[in-house]
């Protein structure tokens, strides 16, 4: 394999260099030897070796060439398209890109990469104190976001197509929210849940609308999110546990205090099996008290796990 | 960086990490050997062999634009720059993985909105195209004591909710370190009931108060790594999810994951029965216990219990 890494290091130095675009048998003639003297393994040769640069975020640009060599592709690469823009950082500044990364983990590996393309030194790291869950679908809707791209993906078993108009992470996860074409509606989505790569669609492009702030349109609490009608849930809770969900749920939230510390708390069940998933993380000391409805599913959800 | 790699790779990895490292080479002059495969996470050979095959790029009529790159005596030396000078443009995902960690840290207590590191994380999202992306940390109300009790090194008198145990338990902690992890803050301290190191969940603390008693700190090693949990030592357990349970992949730290039949094989550490019978309630018909035996009935036994106070029929409290 070092022949094709030395081949396309030569090819890339070569198409980088260049002033006109060159056709395959003047890059053959110029990188003498290393593609075959047979047009069509030189093709394939050549063909591969675009891809690989292509895949590393090298686009090839392709001219049809008049003149001398009229009707002929041409081929070259802009510098400007694939090379770093200088972002002008001071030391200072990259030091303290180089703290915040070994602060805040996410994805080490590509942020590695990414300060030493910005050529920050290694520094001496502070303690890591923050942890991010990682996501592979983060980085193509943050670039889609960016770039105004429309993006499709897999979500609980369904197509989507969304616009992304906003990236956040609440309360330990990722999420992406915008208007969601299919649905014609604003959606909320978790990141780390969708089913498939990200497909970004550079052909259909959209407006953020002005002042949209996405941490406020992103509803931290997932009881409330799913696409059925709102609805709420009578909940006795413990005295063991009734500081703690007191605090999670608040006071207003809070209908009735027990004698003994207990409480009954007013809680959303719109996504049932966010509110499911709740109640049963407070083990016994929680009762579902109303609707009947609600607490017959809990029930029965239990049922089938005790049964023998 | 990550530990250098086994086996053969590919031309596409190998093309990347050259034009990483000939940026940075030139931008330093001479280094020695050693320290490239420090700072790249490689063998020596394969630094050797990658800059090797760097020499002999570029060709006639560019031969001006040869790279003079020379390999001596454990020494790499980089002559005059002509081509692969730049690094390639961030990826999407460098770019991101980057910025979250800018923007996390300037959600973190302390940072200056100001300060260099908010200048940079403007240039940085300025040439990424201001991608909407926001961080958003959650403090809980104790944090600012635990925080100002480690800065002081004072004792704490806490009451703890051990979700573990299922019970609320009063100690008095040394507050060492605090950290966040997938969302949630925890302080690492010496625990006077364990008489052990121990990393609780600042929003389970009930009860947080400053004893005036003040403990000679020592150091703390960072312990955020995927496998460790909060309420203290953990066994291995391996379960069986269907495709609806895979969350469990992605919510928790797991050692291990395999396909198996229509279904995951993923080995997880479990700190205690109390929280793989939760998790097991939560998964409810999508997952089963294939080991230990010794475990496989903690779901039924839980759903048992619960159910016992729905049968019980009127609500009562204790």
């Amino acid at each position: 394999m070092a022949e094709q890494l030395e081949r396309i290091a030569n090819l890339l130095a070569l198409l980088l260099q260049t002033t006109r675009p060159l056709t395959l048998e003047q890059i053959s003639d110029e990188l003498a030897g290393q593609y075959s003297a047979e047009a069509t393994t030189r093709r394939a040769q050549f063909e591969r070796d675009k891809r690989v640069l292509r895949d590393e975020g090298i686009p090839i640009e392709t001219t049809v060439l008049v003149g001398e060599h009229a009707g002929a592709t041409g081929y070259r690469v802009d510098r400007a398209r694939f090379e770093l823009a200088d972002l002008a950082l001071t030391d200072e500044e990259k030091r303290a890109l180089q703290l915040a990364a070994a602060t805040v983990r996410l994805d080490p590996t590509a942020a590695g990469r990414a300060l030493t393309k910005l050529a920050t030194d290694d520094t001496d790291p502070g303690p890591l104190l923050a942890a991010l869950p990682q996501a592979a679908a983060l980085a193509p809707l943050c670039a889609a976001n960016a770039a105004h791209h429309e993006v499709g993906f897999t979500y609980r078993g369904k197509e989507r197509r969304l616009q992304p108009w906003g990236v956040v992470m609440r309360q330990g996860f990722w999420y992406v929210v915008g208007h969601d074409v299919g649905a014609g509606e604003q959606r909320v989505y978790r990141v780390d849940r969708i089913e498939s790569a990200v497909d970004v669609d550079a052909g259909h492009t959209f407006e953020v609308p002005d002042g949209f702030d996405a941490m406020a349109a992103v509803t931290v609490d997932p009881k409330v999110l799913g696409e059925g009608e709102p609805a709420e849930a009578l909940v006795l809770i413990d005295a063991v546990l009734a500081g703690k969900v007191r605090r999670e749920v608040g006071d207003g939230a809070v209908v009735e205090a027990r004698p003994g510390g207990a409480v009954v708390v007013r809680v959303p069940c719109t996504n049932r099996a966010a509110f499911r998933s709740w109640v049963i993380g407070l083990l016994d000391h929680a009762e579902v008290l109303a609707p009947d409805e609600v607490r017959a599913d809990l029930v029965g959800w239990l049922e089938a796990v005790a049964a023998p | 960086m990550s530990a250098a790699r086994r086996g053969p790779e590919s031309v596409g990895v190998r093309l990347q990490r050259l034009l990483l490292v000939l940026p940075w080479l030139m931008e330093r002059g001479s280094t020695p050997v050693s320290e490239v495969a420090e700072r790249f996470g490689l063998t020596d050979d394969q630094v050797v062999r990658d800059i090797t095959l760097a020499s002999l790029c570029g060709l006639p009529p560019y031969v001006d634009e040869m790279l003079d790159v020379v390999v001596d005596e454990g020494m790499v030396w980089v002559g005059v720059p002509r081509i692969f000078t730049r690094p390639l443009a961030l990826t999407a995902r460098e770019g991101t993985a980057l910025l979250v960690a800018v923007r996390a840290a300037l959600a973190l207590p302390g940072a200056d909105p100001a300060g260099p590191l908010a200048r940079a994380a403007d240039k940085l999202a300025a040439a990424l195209g201001r991608p909407a992306l926001d961080v958003e940390l959650d403090r809980p109300p104790m944090l600012g004591a635990v925080e100002q009790a480690v800065r002081d090194h004072e004792r704490l008198a806490v009451t703890y909710y051990s979700a573990s145990r299922d019970a609320l338990t009063a100690r008095t902690i040394e507050p060492l370190a605090v950290f966040a992890d997938r969302g949630n803050w925890y302080v690492t301290a010496d625990d006077d009931r364990s008489g052990q190191e121990r990393h609780f969940r600042v929003d389970r603390l009930h009860e947080c108060r400053p004893t005036g008693e003040h403990f000679t700190p020592r150091p703390v090693d960072p312990v955020i790594e995927r496998g460790w949990f909060a309420d203290g030592p953990s066994t291995e357990v391996v379960l069986w999810v269907t495709g609806e349970g895979r969350w469990v992949v992605e919510t928790y730290p797991v050692v291990s994951v395999e396909a198996d039949g229509d279904g995951l094989r993923v080995r997880l550490p479990v700190a205690s029965e109390r929280w793989l019978a939760r998790l097991l309630l939560r998964l409810g018909p999508r997952a089963r216990v294939l080991e230990p035996a010794t475990l496989a009935g903690v779901g039924r036994e839980a759903a048992v219990l619960v159910l016992t106070r729905y049968r019980a029929g009127a609500a009562t409290s204790e």
